[in-house]
């Protein structure tokens, strides 16, 4: 066997993997109870498949893919961030630790979490 | 010869291990009963494990100008990933009612007092 076979054999059976990796994370991002998980599921599929994106570049030599992994890279930190600033308040205080029934702060995104709640009663 | 297989040993070494944080990353996103837990799991993935990549392709390709745009997007996610694993924790600790039943009961006790 040689060289380029056995690199071709290694960076395959990692796309193989990670694909597979993609799969069960995507199926999180469907069933997490909360948005945190399912934001947390976008943000680990979008670095996979910056991964992916740089072992492709690897595999076809084409140099151009990994401005496509940079471009990747911005776009889901951007997404991160303003799915995450939907449900921050304005002006952000320290949380009182104190049981309390509804939620300390109230945003307009509080109603849709609703629905995917844990253990919603007290 | 032999240069080329220790090589494709060490790119190896680094690919597999690469593949074992990013399963360590989603087991544990997966697995663990604590929103902060699930974040720094995925965190994991996020640094250490495309920092692996990087390194395996640099060592199969050697270093031209393609690689200098993979350590680009290592810098890049290295500034980012902790940004958004702070603002998902922010977005956790803003609107989860039940997070205090995390806390320790004699802490929970003494920030319940503080507050009241």
């Amino acid at each position: 066997m040689s060289v380029e076979n056995a690199y071709r054999i290694l960076f395959l059976g990692a796309l193989i993997w990670f694909s597979f990796l993609l799969l069960i994370t995507l199926i999180r991002a469907i069933i997490g109870p909360r948005v945190t998980d399912r934001i947390l599921s976008i943000n680990m599929i979008c670095t996979m498949v910056i991964s992916c994106t740089c072992i492709l570049a690897y595999f076809l030599d084409e140099d151009y893919l990994f401005d496509v992994a940079l471009l990747y890279a911005l776009l889901s930190f951007i997404t991160v961030l303003i799915l995450s600033a939907t449900y921050i308040p304005k002006n952000p205080t320290r949380r009182k630790f104190a049981p309390q029934k509804d939620p300390v702060v109230s945003t307009a995104a509080d109603s849709r979490l609703e629905d995917g709640k844990e253990g919603a009663e007290e | 010869m032999i240069f080329e297989w220790i090589r494709f040993a060490l790119c190896a070494l680094c690919l597999i291990t690469a593949l074992v944080c990013f399963t360590a990353a989603v087991l544990g996103a997966n697995r663990f009963g604590f929103i902060m837990n699930r974040v720094h799991a995925g965190g994991v993935g996020d640094t250490l494990g495309l920092f692996l990549v990087a390194l395996s392709i640099i060592l199969g390709d050697g270093f031209h100008m393609g690689e200098l745009k993979l350590c680009f997007i290592i810098i890049f996610m290295w500034f980012t990933s902790p940004v958004s694993s702070h603002v998902l924790i922010q977005v956790e600790y803003f609107t989860n009612p039940h997070l205090y039943e995390h806390v320790k009961r004699e802490d929970r006790e003494a920030l319940t007092e503080e507050d009241q």
